[in-house]
């Protein structure tokens, strides 16, 4: 039980906090911690359990946003259907990208990715006919579960907290099954992992569709949410980054991690954004600097990230306390 | 078990192994010698399926096996050790023994379980918790050959594991060698290490340049002109093996 102290914990209080808290600003707040920390969860499924860092996963989010939005305003289906409907193009797109890891390593897989977000930018901003193109798809507000309208953000926080506990499981169970332990030597030394009888090239394609259709899921849920979807944002490198970013701090590989990451970086860049955003001294984009030297330090001095460091940390204590 | 039919691997215009030919017979240890550079590792990456052969087969148990992806002939039953050990190093030794077995074990718990005894049988039960990155060389050696046992081979591919040991530990590789030829495991040792060589192989091939330039009992390789000339030296004859 040990091991998902930190789980209940932030769980935990996430599903308290509205029963106290009703300020609209808050629990906005915390749906958009919530729904990052899931979306940096699903990175992490490539980015840290198969050891395929990509900084491109904007794509996967950007599909799913688009197929619940367009299939709501062109088709007026379900946004569940389109949410099945985007997990299933993702899929396709993780077992394309998941191919070129194949080939690509490190740095230029990561370049690879982030191509292949610009290439769908391009598409959806380009493609009016069918995207409305730049302008981006508004998503029709229609009241109900089975078309997720949901008025109060009550009921959408507890809708993200599911995504991001089903998330955290899925990582857990890439902690601990055979998979998992598995997808772990490919991503340590691909070669050895080979030569023990493991299929890399399948495992790492297979991560990375899985991390991919995630993704999708959680840009169908934020579209829902949000209620518009513009091109720039949802394939935006900046997307991608924060997707990643969240994960590096917090700890690639940890299934906490993604979720601690987002309580920092998202708390943090909206406190920035209240503080600075009149536009006083041209401050307005100070939390990207700081985002910067917070990774530089992270990276620098704490690799393993937040949970990382503060499990081994713990770890050690409770060795030092026995003997 | 094991037959390699004139297999050829070449880089460019170098030719790296050149139609070499031999049989590993099962309850053997075969030896391959020979000097750096002269194909022997290579020819480890192509029964292993790293690099598909350009001419000739390799065959397992009569089975054409040339074509096939590495994992898939671990799971036949043949597994290899790498020259420069590829630990999994942020994962804990009996991690690293344990996603060996699970290439025969459906479960965890199962793997689990057939680590510890590999680990054990391997000696390397105080180590079991610790980081792999951490070991060191002679130890990583060790790790190298418990990973590989784990898959349940029937013929083991060790990859100069003796290289770099201190006595001590070159006694227990030879001891584990020796224990796992009575339990019926089929071996291939590729090692510059001839006093080892002696006394374990059966038989031994000699490489030079790419090509089998000899093989026979180590007795009669000791002696071979052309073994002598291309590798041993005269000074290893005159002080015997």
């Amino acid at each position: 039980m040990r091991r998902h102290a930190l789980a209940a914990f932030v769980f935990g209080a996430s599903a308290a906090a509205p029963l106290a808290i009703r300020d609209g600003f808050f629990l906005d707040s915390l749906i958009l911690i919530l729904m990052w920390g899931a979306v940096s969860g699903a990175w992490n499924v490539a980015g840290g359990y198969a050891g395929q860092v990509s900084l491109g996963h904007s794509a996967f989010f950007g599909i799913g946003a688009y197929s619940a939005a367009l299939m709501a305003t062109r088709w007026n289906a379900s946004p569940w259907l389109g949410m099945l409907v985007g997990a299933v193009v993702a899929t396709g797109a993780g077992l394309i990208i998941g191919y070129l890891s194949n080939r690509l390593k490190g740095p230029y897989f990561a370049l690879a990715t982030i191509a292949f977000s610009q290439v769908l930018l391009i598409v959806a901003s380009r493609w009016r006919g069918f995207t409305a193109g730049s302008e981006g798809v508004p998503v029709p507000f229609r009241p109900g579960f089975w078309t997720l309208g949901f008025a109060s953000k009550v009921s959408w926080v507890y809708l993200i907290l599911c995504l991001a506990l089903a998330v955290y499981l899925v990582q857990v169970y890439l902690e601990r099954s055979r998979i998992g332990y598995r997808l772990a030597g490919v991503r340590e030394d691909e070669d050895a992992a080979e030569a023990l009888g493991i299929p890399s090239r399948r495992l790492k394609v297979m991560a990375v569709a899985a991390s991919a259709a995630l993704t999708s899921v959680c840009g169908s849920l934020w579209a829902q949410y949000v209620g518009f979807v513009d091109p720039f944002y949802v394939f935006s490198v900046d997307l991608s980054i924060r997707f990643s970013l969240n994960a590096i701090i917090g700890g690639v590989g940890t299934a906490m991690g993604p979720f601690i990451g987002s309580i920092l970086i998202t708390s943090l860049e909206t406190f920035l954004r209240a503080s600075f955003s009149d536009v006083r001294g041209g401050l307005v984009g100070i939390y990207l600097i700081i985002y910067g030297c917070l990774l530089i330090v992270v990276v620098r001095f704490i690799p393993q990230g937040l949970v990382g460091w503060f499990g081994q940390r713990f770890r050690a204590m409770r060795l030092h306390a026995r003997a | 078990m094991l037959e390699l039919d004139a297999v050829t691997k070449r880089f460019g215009g170098l030719t790296a192994v050149g139609e070499v030919s031999f049989r590993a017979t099962p309850g053997e240890i075969l030896g391959i010698i020979g000097p750096n550079g002269a194909g022997k590792t290579t020819l480890f990456n192509v029964i292993s399926g790293f690099y598909p052969p350009d001419d000739g087969r390799v065959l397992l148990d009569g089975r054409d096996v040339s074509k096939l992806p590495a994992h898939q002939i671990c799971a036949l039953g043949l597994c290899r050790t790498f020259q420069l050990v590829k630990p999994f190093g942020n994962l804990s030794v009996e991690d690293n023994v344990m996603i060996g077995a699970l290439t025969r074990l459906p479960s965890v718990a199962a793997a689990r379980e057939e680590a510890r005894r590999v680990i054990a049988l391997c000696r390397l039960e105080a180590l079991a918790g610790t980081a792999a990155r951490s070991l060191p060389i002679g130890l990583r050696k060790r790790l190298e050959v418990a990973r590989a046992l784990a898959t349940k081979p029937r013929l083991l591919l060790l990859d100069e594991v003796m290289a770099g040991l201190n006595a001590t530990e070159l006694r227990e590789m030879i001891t584990l060698i020796r224990t796992l030829h009575a339990e019926g495991l089929g071996l291939i040792i590729i090692e510059h290490i001839m006093a080892a060589m002696m006394r374990l192989a059966h038989r031994i091939v000699v490489l030079h340049h790419g090509e089998k330039i000899a093989e026979g009992p180590p007795e009669s390789i000791a002696r071979d002109p052309r073994v002598v000339d291309a590798y041993l030296g005269e000074e290893f004859v005159l002080a015997g093996p």
